[in-house]
């Protein structure tokens, strides 16, 4: 068994922010991500970030997670790549098969004073006949493939779902030089931001509100894709199909966040739609049910790699706090800090639900005994 | 108020198998289950129907003819519970096992039950990926392998088709005695039965219903763990268990040439193959109260010892662990009784790990006692009355 002051269960924004802050303050800090590369999500997002100043607008994704990662590396972050955290045991024992040079598996048992969870989302899936031929993916899947392994998943793209993943997604897949030959979209209306919407539909993206995608067809993987319109009460308008030419099928259809570990180790849970699905129950300085396992980022809830950072680092000062890092009045006032930025994030009509959302969250957190 | 002649109290193995006997023979019959039907120890266990690891005695006779009426049951039912008969088989590892193991085999032949000694080459025969340095074992041919929650569906399903009720969802409460101490009905959190008939089949909960009549039940929880591989080619074709098993099950001081991590867990080697093509391994037997949580040394006890007689383990993934609690009761027999001094209450519980494959046994057993028929063999050493003179009230404060 191998002691570690703290671990950090995926280095996406929220982990690698949390670990940062933690090892600032002088905290001994390990980081395990069962990817490759460090850097979650980040590093595919292309993209400017919205937001202001304070929040790095106009920065991309991928320079975000550039920075993040050398400030890791200043502060002494230990980071291991390919290595699953594949369970958390009594008196926060961590077990994490650990990915070794070699390309064999260690398994490591790590006691730990603090564990903080930041293990992201994943995408859902939408189901319909032939979902599963080759070619058919997460719209997040095909951007990682086009962006972080440079692989265009195919040529005549179908888009389900016209959310900020979908339309962004739909032109940075045209940007890699595939033809998005249909966005569609089962609500009335174009889902995500009309700044990204006008680019797709400048583009000559047809869109297709009101319509859903029927089936898929394809022997060894998809040829055609079938949509159709749909009525007042979602249910598919008989003789409306048309059927569209296409190799690539991507789903945007929302992302869930994941909450294994958590539930795994009896943390408790509540339900919550705005965030996706089941979600620990934290309070203030992240930290869950169980004392000194801390949750952050998509994890508690899916919302974006802004407010993933910033619960990171709630986590990581809270984590450092408690064990004698960081003085209790000085972790104040960073943690005030960090809630007034959470709070400007989680404002304007796409932010306000998501704040209704996290203060019923920390008012269903139960008196710690 | 709802009314019936018989309450059997849980949806587990034995509360369904129990309640649908009962269904057959025209009782008016109903489960109160306080989650849902094979949510307890039934959802945690492999699937083992077994005789040959039983005791000689009433032991192996109750195993015998629950084998037999799972060949019927699975032929009967509408309802597939993925009966398999593939064959049972001991593996020993030293020589001192190997004498334990024939003098053992010798027994239950002497009852009247086919077990045969087998070499090595025999066993390597029947299992191509088992170690080649073993001393040898014990085949049974008759011993098969059962899905444990599709038994317990498949026991709700037919035992509906003769009217049984089912009430998930719903905790017992409280058990109304009448002023001669007799069963008047059962209260739940959501409303209450009338009843003069009561089967407490609630493993390792029985304790609890057991209070609220009065008497203390002897049972507690004991913990096992399993490992679930991905799926691959098929490793084991039939069930194949270490004797040291057996020998770790009734005689805890026995001692084998095991890593200390084995041996600080109590650890030994069990395998299948479910129906979907997962290798499962365990076990474990280990008194942690009601705690089913995975442990981290048992997971690595467990894979050690698996891979000791399956090497090809070794470059297999593992994709999930569990564990989960049986009904150990103090003499290591199940108690299937009525009990004298709460006339209309009765217990099917206590089968430690033996639940899945003694249930449709105990399921007649019980539906024989409630109709007052002359039970099918005499059970007389599984009745309440064994416990008389026992302090029980001591060892059930561990229980709770």
């Amino acid at each position: 068994m191998v002691n570690k002051e703290i671990v950090v269960v995926g280095a996406g924004p929220a982990g690698l922010a949390a670990a940062i802050e933690a090892a600032k303050a002088g905290g001994e800090v390990l980081v395990a991500d069962l990817n490759i590369l460090p850097g979650g999500q980040l590093f595919k997002q292309i993209h400017k970030f919205f937001g202001s100043s304070a929040h790095r607008s106009g920065t991309r994704g991928i320079e975000i997670g550039r920075q993040l990662l050398a400030e890791a590396e200043k502060y002494g972050v230990e980071i291991w790549l390919n290595s699953a955290v594949i369970g958390l045991y009594d008196d926060r024992v961590v077990s994490i098969e650990k990915g070794l040079n070699s390309g064999e598996k260690e398994l490591i048992n790590i006691k730990a004073e603090k564990i903080i969870l930041a293990t992201g989302a994943s995408e859902n899936v939408v189901r319909f006949k032939g979902w599963t031929l080759p070619g058919v993916m997460g719209a997040g899947a095909a951007q990682t493939m086009i962006n972080v392994n440079r692989v265009k998943p195919g040529n005549k793209v179908v888009m389900l779902g016209s959310g900020n993943v979908g339309l962004i997604v739909s032109y940075q897949l045209m940007q890699a030089g595939c033809d998005v030959v249909a966005l569609v979209e089962a609500a009335p209306n174009i889902g995500g931001y009309g700044v990204h919407a006008s680019k797709i539909r400048r583009a000559g993206v047809p869109v297709y509100t009101r319509h859903t995608i029927i089936e898929a067809k394809g022997t060894d993987r998809v040829k055609e894709v079938i949509i159709a319109e749909l009525d007042d009460s979602w249910q598919p308008i008989a003789g409306t199909e048309k059927v569209l030419e296409a190799d690539v099928v991507t789903l945007a259809a929302g992302l869930k966040p994941i909450s294994d570990l958590a539930r795994l180790h009896d943390l408790e849970m509540v339900y919550n739609g705005v965030f996706g699905g089941w979600v620990p129950k934290h309070d203030e300085n992240m930290e869950s049910t169980q004392s000194g396992i801390y949750v952050a980022g998509d994890t508690t809830g899916v919302e974006e790699a802004n407010t993933a950072l910033e619960e990171g680092r709630l986590a990581g000062i809270a984590a450092a706090e408690s064990l004698g890092y960081i003085a209790e009045k000085d972790a104040k006032e960073r943690k005030d800090d960090t809630w007034k930025r959470l709070d400007g994030l989680r404002m304007g009509p796409f932010g306000e639900k998501r704040m209704y959302a996290k203060n019923e969250i920390l008012a269903c957190f139960p008196a710690r005994s | 108020m709802k009314s019936y002649d018989v309450i059997v109290i849980g949806g587990g193995v034995i509360g369904t198998s129990t309640a649908y006997q009962l269904a057959k023979k025209g009782y008016d019959v109903a489960i109160l289950e306080q989650n849902d039907i094979a949510s307890g120890t039934a959802s945690r266990t492999d699937g083992a129907t077994l005789i040959s690891d039983k005791q000689p005695g009433i032991d192996v006779l109750q195993g015998y003819h629950s084998v037999e009426l799972y060949k019927k049951i699975a032929k009967e039912f509408s309802y597939d519970i993925e009966f398999k008969s593939c064959g049972f088989m001991y593996v020993c590892e030293t020589d001192a096992e190997m004498a334990a193991a024939e003098d053992y085999a010798a027994k239950v032949r002497a009852q009247g039950f086919e077990m045969r000694v087998i070499d090595s080459k025999e066993m390597c025969e029947r299992e191509k990926y088992l170690a080649k340095d073993l001393k040898g074992g014990l085949w049974t041919e008759s011993d098969g392998l059962v899905n444990p929650y599709k038994v317990c569906f498949g026991f709700i399903e037919q035992g509906k088709k003769y009217g049984l009720d089912v009430y998930t969802h719903h905790e017992v409460t409280g058990i109304k005695l009448d002023a001669r101490n007799q069963i008047e009905g059962v209260i739940t959190d959501r409303g209450n039965f009338i009843t003069n008939k009561v089967v407490n089949a609630c493993g390792v909960w029985a304790p609890f219903i057991g209070r609220m009549v009065g008497i203390n039940i002897p049972i507690e929880p004991r913990k096992g763990m399993l490992l679930v591989s991905e799926k691959t080619d098929i490793i084991a074709n039939t069930e194949v268990i270490e004797f040291g098993y057996w020998l770790a099950k009734f005689f805890v001081d026995f001692k084998r040439p095991v890593s200390e991590l084995v041996e600080k867990h109590n650890v030994c080697m069990n395998i299948e193959t479910t129906h979907s093509g997962n290798t499962i391994v365990g076990g474990c037997r280990l008194f942690r109260g009601y705690d089913i949580r995975s442990e981290h040394e048992i997971i690595q006890a467990i894979a050690e010892r698996a891979i000791r007689f399956f090497p090809v383990l070794r470059d297999i993934n593992c994709i999930r662990t569990f564990g989960g609690i049986r009904p150990f009761c103090l003499d290591q027999l199940p108690i299937v009784s009525a009990v004298e001094e709460v006339p209309g209450f009765y217990i099917a519980a206590g089968h430690e790990g033996d639940g899945i494959a003694l249930a449709p046994i105990t399921g007649l057993l019980m539906s024989q006692l409630i109709a007052g028929e002359k039970t099918d063999f005499d059970i007389a050493e599984l009745s309440w009355a064994r416990f008389k003179g026992i302090d029980l009230a001591k060892l059930s404060a561990r229980a709770s």
